[in-house]
């Protein structure tokens, strides 16, 4: 896998649909909004569509056994493909690239490592053996 | 009070139709309605309105077949629309009153004072929803080098027949699972900690299933769309390795209608 394959048009990353198909504006609006008394109004429509639940119970045996299958079915990624959240942040508030999200990420990073301590600031700007790693990957 | 009668119509049978009307969301009294916006079934949009609010409504026909996907679309695209030109409160999708009396009576009146402060609240702002999702191999490959638990059940379990090793799938799809809910409690606080300084509330939705990292409903004032966009796009390219990002909107403030 490659960057290069996986930008989106306009040469942004961030995907930027149009909520148009039908899964998205049902998630978007079921269930939404000021609720009229059913008994007041007059239902004709979306009843059915109400028994649509695209949401996936988690802790069944069927799920366990989606999860293993997809597992079982992995060409592995050695050592994972890409590097962890908080090291990219690490990373952008280093890099000065992330100047925009500088003030929220700090935050982020002082729930991330308890203490806080230098130490850890130390470790995570300096992914360079995973960073290593990854580029083996591509 | 001056009950408007709805018009008078026949089907081909020469049967009296009964009509209602569609409530579509709650606006300023004073509010224009975008004039090129239609609702279902492609009627004109018009106002009822009660002193400071008025409700969105078009008429229809109630014994209509339900058409909904095309109906769903209808409602979605002209709330949006009517959002873009001043603040909405949807109303739930599918709510249909006999007339204008019942909009002012059921919807309007009771809760008035509350619908003009949900107003107030959502002026200049827009709903945005974010997803994030992983790339399915890349996360479980992390998810099995980080266990070794993991690894040995995979390698066991993976060269047998599907209906072998029932419990050992289990757990390992047990096991699987619940590094996966770690991976996303941690992954989707840290999105979140770059995301919320752009908005003024937001809602988590849940999230499961075998990619989704999280999803969440925005509600950003106008006048930060592009910062939001910017820091976003940063976010997307730094962690594009693993994990997808999209945003859409701006959109109707359904997850922002208050308790009115």
């Amino acid at each position: 896998m490659t960057v290069q394959t996986q930008r989106r048009g306009g040469g942004g990353y961030l995907e930027r649909p149009a909520p148009s198909g039908l899964a998205d504006v049902i998630e978007i609006i079921l269930d939404k909004g000021i609720v009229i008394d059913a008994y007041v109004r007059v239902s004709l429509v979306g009843i059915e569509l109400l028994t649509i639940d695209a949401r996936i119970v988690i802790a069944s045996v069927d799920t366990y056994l989606r999860f293993a299958e997809a597992t079982n079915r992995l060409d592995l990624v050695e050592q994972g493909g890409g590097k962890p959240l908080d090291e990219f942040i690490g990373d952008l508030q280093e890099s000065g690239a992330g100047r925009k999200v500088k003030g929220a990420v700090s935050g982020a990073k002082k729930a991330l490592t308890p203490g806080g301590g230098d130490d850890d600031e130390e470790s995570e700007r300096r992914p360079a053996k995973k960073a290593s790693r990854r580029k083996s990957t591509a | 009070m001056s009950r408007m009668a709805e018009p008078a119509r026949v089907d081909s049978d020469g049967l009296a139709v009964e009509q209602g009307l569609f409530v579509y969301g709650v606006i300023d009294a004073m509010a224009d309605l975008p004039e090129w916006v239609v609702g279902l079934d492609d009627a004109p949009l018009r106002k009822v309105v009660h002193e400071r609010v008025a409700a969105v409504v078009t008429t229809i026909t109630v014994e209509r077949p339900p058409g909904r996907r095309v109906d769903l679309l209808a409602f979605s695209g002209t709330l949006d629309a009517v959002a873009e030109v001043g603040p909405v409160i949807p109303v739930q999708f599918g709510s249909v009153l006999a007339d204008e009396t019942g909009v002012i009576e059921e919807l309007l009146a009771a809760r008035e004072p509350e619908l003009v402060a949900t107003l107030d609240g959502l002026r200049g702002r827009a709903q945005f929803t974010v997803q994030a999702r992983y790339l399915e191999q890349v996360v479980l490959s992390e998810i099995v080098a980080s266990s070794p638990q993991i690894a040995e059940l995979r390698r066991r379990t993976r060269e047998l027949p599907e209906d072998m090793a029932y419990g050992d799938r289990v757990r390992l799809g047990e096991l699987v699972a619940r590094a996966m809910e770690e991976k996303r409690a941690i992954d989707a606080d840290l999105l979140l900690d770059v995301i919320l300084p752009f908005t003024v509330a937001h809602v988590i939705r849940p999230a499961s299933g075998l990619e989704r990292l999280l999803e969440a409903s925005l509600l950003v004032d106008i006048g930060r769309q592009q910062e939001l966009e910017r820091a976003l796009e940063t976010l997307a390219e730094g962690v594009v390795d693993r994990i997808r990002l999209r945003l859409m909107g701006p959109m109707a403030p359904y997850d922002f209608a208050g308790d009115a």
